[in-house]
């Protein structure tokens, strides 16, 4: 039987799935795709809420999350270039400029 | 086993599977393509939730956007350094497990709330309700949503040009 | 204000005015003359007003509220003025205006700032002493008891560039202060039973038998520990021979007729309520006749001229306490005055020998009666009177004592009495027979003091003589029964030691030599002062000092050492969490994570 709670645990699949590439990616980018697969989990709840509650509000919550995720990762992947202009890596282990 | 049940396994397994992909996958590149494939999956899954604009938004936006986004900027870096960029993943062991607890700790709050499940009515199309949600109550917040994109815009291109 | 009131206040107030004066205007104090000359007319002024107030019998009591309280005050400053108090002040100022002008020649070779200092301490003296006479009450004397105290240490110690001299200064304040710490427990102890520090209270309870409060022996004895300190008795004596690194005019006015008198004063003036702790006065009277006997010995093997008299001051003192604690007070105050004037008259004297011949080593005098014919009879006189030989003062004083001591029979001080009796004209004529007859040493011009140091001693001498004439004529106080063989037995005695002097050191029949070596062991233990200043260093070396290392080990190592424990764990645990902040995002997001989870268990597992 599919319900609510099918849905939210996809999600929760998903979002775990995507930390876990957080974790553990070393490239730069890589990371950046995880987080792209958590904020999709995140869309799939709120749509998935809004569909079993009857209004609308997830689902123009979500477009507006859509929307805000595109401008960052279009400043973050700039980001990404910038530092690889100046050095010349972006391994996350080699960024570590803010060592204490 | 109606339509939708079946529906919503095989679009279920795709997404998980390219998700897997997506995280585990050594090349950078193939990466971005399950990213892709991710991505339309979950527009499935808006169908499935009689969300029909949406699925048409994450498509545009998302599998066709940020992923074109992302790989000129793998090609960019890629291209700099010369040679295909070696994807290899670190302490693999350490985040499996944060990531499986913070998954049971979310099961567990699903398991213990009571989510009634009854079958939702027939849907609507959304779309005209959606349209009129954004030009009225939600105006203010279209136009933040405007400045902040043009915002991102100054930034991106600040990054862009470089040692000037 | 009465004139009874008044005039001795006037007494009081001259010096005060003078030290204040001398205090605050530097440039006044820094001409020396100038200062001494100030000091001088204030208590010349205060002399006569003391003389005034005592030929005419002043009696009156003034006292001003100091700390009020519900209830009436507690504490209290003023005036108590009867025949004792008169009698002290007299000599007090006398002697005093005697030694200031001596000063003035004595130390003409100071330069002139110190010299003012010398007078500005003077005038505090004399008024912290002047303040101690006339308190009407335990708090007011000790006040200036404290004071007296704090001017001694700066006479002996004035100076203080001569490291023993330093030393002596602090000695003489450390010891004394031992005995005051008990004279404060004392007093309080005895507020706290009675309610009152004034004398006429206590007086009043004593004789409404109102006193009988437990314990009051002891209150009494923890008093009179005050006057064992500043008078010198057992075991607190020792610092009056080194207090005698003070120039000659101070320990002719402080170490012979003012300062170490207060304690036998205090006695004295609180007679009435020793008189109810006889047990006590019984003490006393065998401490002090102890002492007598002790610092005599001592006397006799010691060469320096000062020390000697020194030691015959505190055996003077052993005296009248021993008269007090006999209960014959009053004989005791008369011996205080006669002995003042007597001892003063000698160690003046004795400055000017020094003054003249540059040592105060009695075996390198000799024959100085042909050079200072003067200053030699002058100490002649002052001798027979410390010897008491009649018709001076010495001798009526000295054997009104010896009467009230067997009046009281107690047969143990009178026999250390009699015998000290007898060593005090020995060696006083030794001292005597040494310095002016004999061998002339070569070396030295020695001449005659000039004037302004004669003047004092020849007045100081006929005032010796004067009074014991009139004791003569009218009996002396008090007039007991004493035993009728009691004054041929003190002639005897005196002429006995003189013969032993004589025979010793004059003639050389007996050799002392022979004589120390027939008395080794009581010669070896009296040269080396019965070890007391030994033992006293000792425990000043190992207590004091073995505190304060402790303290100081406690404070370097365990203060400071939690201090530095502290700080270094700070400091290593800061190293250790520095590699928290790795730099890397991803480690950050872990932590993220697992502040999640955090939440998630507590939200669960609170539900």
């Amino acid at each position: 039987m599919i319900g609510l709670s099918s849905y939210l645990v996809l999600a929760a699949l998903v979002f775990s799935i995507g930390l876990f590439g957080v974790l553990t990616r070393r490239n730069a980018v890589g990371i950046l795709l995880g987080i792209e697969l958590m904020l999709n989990a995140v869309n799939i709840n709120l749509v998935a809420f809004a569909r079993y509650n009857g209004d609308l509000i997830g689902v123009i919550f979500t477009l507006f999350t859509i929307s805000i995720t595109v401008a960052e990762v279009a400043v973050g992947l700039a980001i990404v270039i910038a530092i690889f202009r100046v050095r010349r890596t972006v391994e996350a282990d080699r960024l570590d400029l803010l060592r204490g | 086993m109606t339509v939708e049940t079946v529906g919503f396994w095989v679009v279920a397994a795709v997404l998980l599977a390219s998700s897997l992909a997506v995280v585990l996958t050594p090349n950078l590149f193939h990466a971005v393509l399950y990213l892709a494939a991710a991505l339309v999956a979950t527009g499935a899954i808006f169908l499935l939730l009689a969300q029909p604009f949406l699925f048409a938004v994450q498509l545009l936006l998302y599998a066709g956007g940020v992923v074109t986004i992302v790989v000129f900027a793998i090609m960019l870096t890629e291209r700099l350094v010369g040679q295909r960029i070696r994807q290899t993943s670190r302490h693999v062991v350490n985040g499996a497990i944060v990531a499986a607890a913070v998954f049971a700790g979310i099961a567990g709050f699903l398991l213990r709330s009571p989510l009634a499940t009854p079958p939702p009515g027939p849907a609507a199309d959304a779309t005209i309700a959606i349209g009129r949600a954004l030009v009225g109550p939600f105006a203010v917040t279209l136009e933040l949503l405007g400045v902040l994109l043009v915002t991102a815009l100054l930034g991106a291109l600040h990054f862009a040009r470089g040692e000037e | 204000m009465t004139l009874n009131v008044g005039l001795p206040l006037l007494v009081l107030a001259m010096p005060f005015v003078s030290f204040l004066l001398l205090a605050i205007v530097g440039p006044l104090r820094r001409t020396g003359r100038g200062a001494g000359l100030v000091s001088i007319a204030a208590i010349a002024i205060s002399f006569a007003a003391a003389v005034f107030v005592w030929t005419q019998g002043f009696v009156a009591e003034q006292t001003w509220t100091w700390i009020p309280a519900d209830g009436g005050p507690i504490a209290t400053v003023g005036v108590l003025v009867d025949p004792l108090s008169n009698k002290m002040l007299v000599l007090v100022t006398l002697v005093s205006l005697l030694v200031q002008i001596y000063s003035l020649a004595y130390l003409s070779d100071e330069r002139p700032a110190p010299l003012g200092r010398y007078y500005t301490y003077q005038s505090l003296f004399v008024f912290s002493m002047l303040g101690l006479v006339l308190a009407p009450g335990f708090l007011q004397m000790f006040v200036f008891w404290e004071l007296v105290g704090l001017c001694s240490y700066l006479l002996i110690g004035f100076w203080y560039e001569r490291p023993a001299a330093a030393r002596a200064a602090v000695k003489a304040f450390w010891i004394t202060k031992l005995g005051d710490v008990g004279f404060i427990v004392g007093i309080v102890l005895l507020w706290s039973a009675t309610g009152t520090f004034e004398f006429t209270e206590l007086f009043e309870k004593a004789e409404q038998s109102a006193l009988a409060v437990p314990g009051l022996a002891l209150i009494m004895f923890l008093i009179y520990l005050g006057a064992v300190g500043k008078s010198a008795q057992f075991p607190l004596h020792v610092w009056l021979p080194d207090a005698m690194e003070g120039p000659t005019p101070v320990s002719a006015l402080i170490h012979a007729a003012t300062m170490v008198t207060a304690g036998v004063y205090m006695v004295t003036r609180t007679e009435p309520l020793f008189a109810l702790v006889p047990g006590v006065l019984t003490l006393i009277a065998w401490v002090g006749a102890f002492t007598a006997l002790l610092a005599a010995t001592m006397a006799c093997v010691e060469g320096d001229i000062k020390r000697v008299l020194a030691y015959s001051t505190i055996s003077q003192l052993g005296y009248m306490m021993a008269a007090a604690g006999s209960g014959a007070a009053l004989a005791g105050f008369q011996h205080l005055f006669t002995h003042g004037l007597f001892k003063a008259l000698l160690f003046l004297a004795a400055g000017a020998v020094i003054h003249a011949v540059g040592t105060n080593d009695i075996f390198r005098m000799g024959g100085l009666f042909r050079a200072m014919p003067q200053t030699g009879i002058v100490f002649i006189v002052g001798t027979l009177a410390l010897a008491g030989v009649p018709p001076l003062a010495g001798f009526f004083s000295k054997e009104a004592v010896l009467g009230g001591v067997w009046e009281a029979h107690l047969a143990g001080p009178f026999l250390m009495l009699a015998f000290t009796a007898l060593l005090t004209a020995f060696y006083m004529f030794r001292v005597v027979f040494v310095t002016f007859f004999g061998r002339a040493h070569a070396g030295g011009h020695p001449h005659e003091a000039p004037w302004l140091m004669r003047g004092p001693l020849w007045l100081l001498a006929a005032l010796t003589l004067a009074y014991g004439i009139w004791l003569a004529l009218h009996g002396g106080e008090p007039s007991g029964e004493a035993p009728a063989w009691l004054p041929p037995l003190s002639i005897g005695l005196a002429l006995a030691g003189f013969a032993l002097a004589w025979a010793m050191y004059q003639r050389g029949a007996i050799d002392p030599v022979r004589v120390a070596a027939a008395l080794a062991p009581l010669d070896y233990l009296a040269r080396r002062r019965y070890g007391l200043d030994a033992l006293y260093a000792g425990l000043y070396r190992g207590i004091l000092l073995g505190f304060s290392r402790l303290i100081g080990w406690i404070d370097r190592y365990f203060v400071d050492g939690i201090l530095n424990a502290l700080t270094a764990l700070t400091l290593r645990a800061g190293d250790g969490l520095r590699h928290i902040q790795s730099g890397r995002a991803q480690d950050y997001v872990y932590g993220v994570a697992f502040g999640v989870l955090l939440l998630f268990v507590w939200a669960q597992v609170w539900r």
